[in-house]
């Protein structure tokens, strides 16, 4: 017992050092993101300054394709979870952004995300302002026309975003689980 | 009757009847998968073998859940974007496979009357260019191994 008084400042050393160590060394996309405003789910104006003080996973979308989007949404969720399991979850905000807004209004995507039980945002707007942000995230959509129904030719990429709302990471649409909650904790 | 027993029935009864009469066309691994109730679309996944002498032309696809089924194809532009496009015809050459899965070639149900839940089974028909039909009951799952 006598010996604490000496071995704590080298414990809180330790402990400096060690917090210190943790920043991430992901590299801060300049090119890509910045500030936008959208309407979130519960059609109330979000903003993407309310993202800050969390790490958010951002990805776009829209609820009528079946095929990758669900895939994308599902593993986000399972992401999500894992990081759940580490406690680590309030920290962290998966954000879904139509690029579908007639279809996917505020009251659609309150009833389809919780499905996917991850607390994601579901964010939708006019298209003009859609198209905004696409831009900014170099995302790509393109509305086709077939038959009695129309499809998005789309790219889809994963946006892995810091605290302070800066894009760190991108990853494909068969991203490896793991990689993106290791990342995710990088930069808690 | 709960929907379950309805489908187990029903599953059996189409196992009963589709599988003798229609050999050169077998369908494995299928699944759909799960989506939230309020989805519009679902897509399925499968390995077809054709495994008689002769190619096999798949015309088209149909279940009593969907108003419109189709085949579809994955695009990948220069630019890594991706569009659905619509697979009018696939033919299975005699002895071969073609794998149905997520990203890439997958059924398309539209216009879902009913959405299946997770642990639910569905009967999807492949309309054969011989007239024929080959059906198989597809289970409903929240999402595949590869998924991880
Ligand atoms: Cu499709």
């Amino acid at each position: 017992m006598r010996k604490l008084p000496y071995i704590l400042p080298l414990l809180l050393t330790l402990l400096v050092v060690g917090c210190g160590k943790q920043e991430s060394d992901l590299p801060v996309n300049t090119r890509l993101g910045g500030e936008f405003t959208l309407t979130d789910h519960n059609g109330e104006p979000f903003s993407q300054s309310q993202l800050k003080g969390k790490v958010s996973i951002l990805f776009f979308g829209y609820t009528h394709c079946p095929d990758i989007c669900p895939a994308v949404l599902a593993r986000v969720a399972q992401v999500y979870r894992k990081l759940e399991e580490a406690g680590e979850a309030d920290q962290v905000q998966p954000v879904f952004i139509t690029f579908d807004p007639e279809r996917d209004t505020a009251t659609h995507l309150k009833e389809y995300l919780p499905w996917f039980k991850a607390d994601i945002i579901g964010l939708t707007g006019s298209l003009a302002e859609i198209r905004e942000v696409a831009k900014q995230y170099g995302v790509v959509f393109i509305k086709d026309q077939e038959e009695q129904d129309y499809l998005f030719t789309h790219s889809d990429y994963i946006y892995l975003l810091d605290d302070q709302g800066r894009v760190r990471k991108l990853y494909p649409a068969d991203f490896t689980i793991d990689e993106v909650v290791t990342d995710a904790k990088s930069l808690l | 009757m709960p929907r379950a027993c309805f489908n187990a029935l029903l599953a059996g009864a189409v196992l009963a009847l589709a599988v003798p009469a229609y050999a050169e066309l077998t369908v494995s691994d299928p699944w759909l998968r799960a989506v939230p109730p309020v989805s519009p679309t679902m897509a399925g996944y499968a390995t077809l073998n054709n495994t008689g002498e002769a190619a096999v032309t798949i015309t088209g696809v149909s279940t009593s859940v969907a108003g419109h089924t189709m085949l579809h194809n994955v695009k990948t532009d220069d630019d890594g974007n991706r569009r659905m496009v619509h697979l009018h015809h696939l033919e299975i050459p005699a002895g071969e496979s073609v794998v149905l899965a997520p990203g890439n070639r997958h059924l398309m149900l539209m216009k879902l009357t009913q959405v299946p839940a997770p642990g639910d089974t569905v009967e999807i028909c492949f309309h054969l260019n011989g007239g024929q039909d080959a059906c198989a009951v597809f289970p409903v799952k929240r999402a595949s191994q590869s998924d991880g």
